[in-house]
């Protein structure tokens, strides 16, 4: 009874975030100094496509209606809601005007879900592996060069890192392509092929910056439950080093490590802005910086709000699943 | 978003350069592929490559020209469609492209028109091109209102008439001496895209995606990434029934690509490589590093200034002339005379740039037309004190301290250096300045400046970020120009939509733009028309032009009458001079520098690209009349 009192407070306190979100993502665009009919009305004129005042009047006027400005900000905030509510619907992007945002998400979500999630889980799995090894086995020399690795990658601002790795990798030595840009028909093995290759580079930029964090992370974790009385007791025990590591050092270091892999995964629906810019990768990242730029609201809404959905859902997860892998939590 | 003076960020480009520095220590030069393929599958040496202007698509499956978020300068715009009327670069005049000759007249308020259409022209599919096509898309956009072009096209056309297959007659709602403008390019391109009618007459206009569109110029689609990062053009086998097989001739590639490489150094890199051949702008500093790394690659110049300097738009600093202290003449004018515009040139591309004294662009015609024609008025005209502030040495002055920092290939002779780095400037002279804002009842605390209410004098000037560089890195020489000076200027660098959005509602005191519109013919209409007082709107509301919400009755008064003589009038060049004396006397904006552009080409397989020494066409890759170009363009055996 008490359990099923504690899921509903949860999923409760789950409705109200994300409603408080989405409130946040309609109002924060809106009090933005960003008119989206006047950057769209400023990229017609700087096309060269002559308006006299009238002309120009009547476009500023039919772009705003056709966005869906009109009305108080109250009115155009009941209608997102309603809209949200009962259809799932964003609207058209502003930027990209008619073509509706979900459609834009929908192709953008598996570039971004593919990329960042086997990157997440290949530097989460490595460097896990590394971290608890150097953590454990500190003085060997395989635990120094990979740690030192980790530590000597993981400060490099992104930016640059993702760049080298182009200029190595696409010029110096091309095997890789400089931007990403797939061929072949859906689902053949051509574009699955094509995709793998594309998605190459930026997939290693990114694990090659994760990774460290992973390492340092969990080595600090290590060595610090390797002085622990519970570990010593099992060395005097007698048991060996695999079975202390795996079963009394791994599932209390790692704890830690799934409640942050999984907001990771959660904010993957934010994308990888930087990642995705500088490879051309066409993901919600690219997306959302569309969006920025050109004062796209309802681009903007429908990215955040997915993101926000997808991180409350995934906090919402581990809370519900966290007795499940931590037994003093149960016994609480 | 306010940050003090400082350059603006290069970092991507000097690791870019470090990198390749290295890199040209492993490789001679970037090795041209032989009888290689391009990642389409098509012949590399029949294949130009085009960089697209707005990187990549998000929404490729779509190329419906009337729905106004739908971008189509990825080969659409330039190779496949063709507007009325188009530009002639080179020689600054509009020329007919579907329309057969310019329009006729037909009475004297200029508002019904006759217009005779190019024949023999076949769409992509087959069917003839007709005067059925033109009349149904006018048509098609009067009645669909939710083709938010609709509004703005009624606006001015009252309706279009068939007379014959290839004759029609145009009304518009008022006189419109410039019909041309309306309905044709002057720079870039314009909104009107004729449809074919068999295609479209089955389809609602705002939601049709027009893909894959069925074209009326030389090339027609042939593929594309579903993630919008190229599109594969393709050289119609009927090509003698298009706009530029009739203009022209044969085009000579069998393919144009246009891809996208997203950042600069990106696309620095892919032209590096040879797997681009004509790239849109870059930065002075990426085309250095470009240079070095492939021989093949060329600028518009051969040596300084390296960049075409005709680009129809001029960069300055502009005000809001409705905010004090900048609703004062003086006050814009002290501000002028404080700034030293050689500094200005060196700190913002290496002094590759042609000044302007003038509130229209020095291209080559226009320099002809009304800079060097003024000078003789520009040396006498003076302010209200008598002081003349024109310095037609300015050109032989920063010629001087370029030759002596060891800048190669700088002309000796006056008159070549004016030509090429412009008529004059204004002095720099501070003590003018000074007298000017002291009379203004400005004081000087210190090294300090106060304004007249006594508190300190800060300038922001609003500038874009990370878009027009030219127009970003102005704006924090100016504001150096003014520190110095001792006015507590900064740069607030601002996104397109914020940037745009503070211009249009006046939500700004100083901004480095560029003025709503640009041009490049004689006829200083499109330019100088956005100063009628009648474009003003209070602060908070967006204005069309006049942004600077500038008044002057007297300017007004001639900006009405250019409005009612056609672009051929013998009165108009006249008028324009007087318009441009009325804009110095005032000075709402503080003209600069044209734009230099730099626009470099890979000739490893093409050669025959417009240049300085080849000037049939102005490099403008991203506008409408591309395709002219394109055409010229020859592959490289050699």
């Amino acid at each position: 009874m008490r359990l099923l009192g504690q899921i509903a407070t949860r999923l409760i306190s789950y409705v109200l975030v994300i409603a408080f979100g989405l409130t946040v993502v309609f109002f924060v665009p809106r009090f933005a100094p960003n008119d989206p009919v006047e950057a769209m009305l400023a990229q017609v004129s700087s096309q060269g496509a002559y308006m006299d005042a009238a002309q120009a009047d009547a476009l500023r006027a039919s772009l705003t209606d056709a966005f869906g400005l009109k009305g108080s900000m109250l009115t155009q905030y009941w209608n997102f809601i309603k809209r949200i509510v009962l259809t799932g619907d964003f609207g058209p992007s502003l930027a990209m005007y008619p073509t509706p945002v979900s459609q834009l998400i929908a192709q953008a979500l598996p570039w971004t879900f593919g990329l960042l999630l086997s990157s997440t889980l290949i530097a989460w799995v490595l460097g896990n592996f590394v971290g608890l090894w150097a953590g454990w086995r500190p003085n060997r020399a395989s635990s120094r060069i990979m740690e030192g690795l980790a530590i000597i990658v993981y400060p490099i601002p992104y930016y640059i890192l993702a760049l080298v790795l182009s200029i190595l990798f696409s010029y110096i030595w091309p095997i890789f392509p400089l931007t990403a840009s797939v061929h072949g028909a859906p689902w053949s093995f051509a574009f699955i092929r094509s995709v793998i290759w594309n998605s190459f580079l930026p997939a290693l930029s990114i694990v090659l910056v994760v990774f460290g964090w992973w390492v340092i992370s969990v080595k600090a974790q290590t060595t610090q439950l390797a002085e622990e009385e519970f570990v010593r007791y099992s060395r005097l025990k007698g048991l060996g080093d695999g079975r202390i590591l795996t079963r009394y050092i791994l599932p209390n270091a790692i704890l830690p490590q799934i409640t942050f892999l999984a907001l990771q995964i959660g904010l993957m629906f934010n994308g990888a802005i930087v990642t995705e810019i500088l490879f051309e990768y066409p993901g919600l990242g690219h997306l959302i910086y569309t969006a920025v730029i050109q004062g796209d609201y309802n681009l903007l809404m429908g990215t955040i709000s997915l993101s926000i959905v997808a991180v409350a859902t995934a906090t919402m997860i581990i809370d519900l699943t966290y007795p499940l892998l931590d037994p003093r939590i149960r016994a609480r | 978003m306010t940050e003090t003076i400082r350059k603006p960020r290069r970092g991507g480009i000097a690791v870019l350069g470090a990198a390749l520095f290295m890199a040209s220590t492993m490789l001679t030069a970037a090795p041209a592929f032989s009888q290689e393929m391009t990642d389409v599958g098509t012949p590399r040496d029949q294949t130009l490559i085009v960089d697209m202007l707005n990187a990549r698509v998000s929404n490729p499956g779509t190329m419906n020209p009337y729905q106004q978020g739908v971008t189509i300068n990825h080969g659409y715009h330039q190779m496949a469609s063709a507007l009325m009327w188009d530009i002639d670069t080179a020689s600054g005049k509009q020329i007919p492209d579907l329309a057969a000759a310019m329009p006729e007249p037909l009475n004297k308020e200029y508002t019904k028109f006759r217009v005779k259409l190019r024949e023999g022209l076949n769409w992509s599919d087959g069917k003839p091109f007709t005067a059925d096509d033109v009349v149904f898309t006018a048509d098609m956009i009067a009645k669909t209102d939710s083709i938010a072009y609709s509004a703005a096209f009624k606006a001015a056309i009252k309706g279009f008439t068939k007379i014959d297959d290839h004759t029609i007659e145009i009304e518009t709602t008022k006189p419109t001496p410039r019909l041309t403008l309306v309905l044709g390019s002057l720079i870039y391109g314009n909104p009107f895209h004729v449809v074919p009618k068999h295609i479209w007459e089955k389809e609602d206009p705002a939601t049709f995606t027009n893909f894959p569109p069925v074209t009326i110029s030389a090339y027609k689609y042939k593929s594309s990434d579903p993630n919008g990062s190229w599109f594969l053009w393709e050289k119609r086998d009927d090509w003698k029934n298009s706009d530029i097989g009739q203009i022209v001739g044969e085009p000579k590639a069998q393919y144009v690509l246009f891809r996208s490489y997203g950042t600069e150094e990106k696309r620095v890199l892919a032209m590096a490589q040879n797997q681009m051949d004509i790239l849109t702008d870059i930065s002075p500093e990426s085309l250095d590093i470009l240079q070095k790394q492939n021989p093949k690659v060329k600028a518009w110049f051969g040596g300084f200034p390296y960049a075409n300097l005709d680009d129809p738009c001029e960069r300055g600093i502009h005000f809001n002339t409705s905010k004090p202290p900048y609703d004062k003449a003086e006050t814009r004018w002290a501000l002028a005379l404080a700034m030293n515009l050689q500094q200005a040139s060196i700190a913002t591309f290496s002094g590759m740039l042609r000044a302007s004294p003038l509130a229209l662009p020095p291209t080559k015609v226009l320099m002809d037309t009304y800079h060097k024609p003024m000078v003789p008025w520009l040396k006498e005209f003076a302010l209200a004190d008598g002081y003349k502030p024109f310095d037609p040495d300015y050109a032989i002055k920063i010629g001087e301290q370029l030759r002596s920092e060891g800048v190669e290939a700088i002309p000796t002779d006056p008159d070549q250096l004016r030509d090429l780095l412009g008529v004059g400037w204004w002095k720099f002279d501070p003590e003018q300045a000074t007298k000017m804002l002291e009379a203004q009842g400005f004081k000087k605390q210190g090294d300090k400046w106060m304004t007249p209410e006594g508190k300190p004098w800060v300038i922001n000037i609003l500038a874009p970020a990370d878009f027009e560089v030219q127009s970003q890195r102005l704006a924090f020489a100016a504001a150096n120009e003014w520190a110095a000076f001792g006015i507590d200027a900064k740069v607030q660098q601002m996104q397109g939509g914020p940037f745009f959005t503070a211009e249009n509602t006046g939500d700004y005191e100083v901004g480095s733009y560029w003025g709503a519109s640009c041009g490049i013919v004689p006829d200083p209409f499109v330019r100088l028309e956005g100063w009628h007082k009648d474009y003003v709107r209070p602060n908070g509301t967006a204005a069309s032009s006049n942004q600077g919400r500038y008044v002057d009755d007297v300017l007004s008064a001639k900006i009405d009458t250019l409005r009612s003589i056609p672009a051929d009038d013998p009165q108009v060049v006249p008028l324009g001079t007087e318009m441009l004396k009325d804009l110095v006397k005032g000075l709402p904006s503080i003209e600069m520098f044209g734009t230099s552009k730099f626009v470099p080409v890979n000739e490893t397989y093409w050669k025959n690209y417009p240049s300085a020494d080849n000037y049939y066409e102005g490099p403008w890759w991203w506008w409408s009349n591309f395709k002219f170009i394109a055409a010229k363009i020859e592959p490289n055996k050699g």
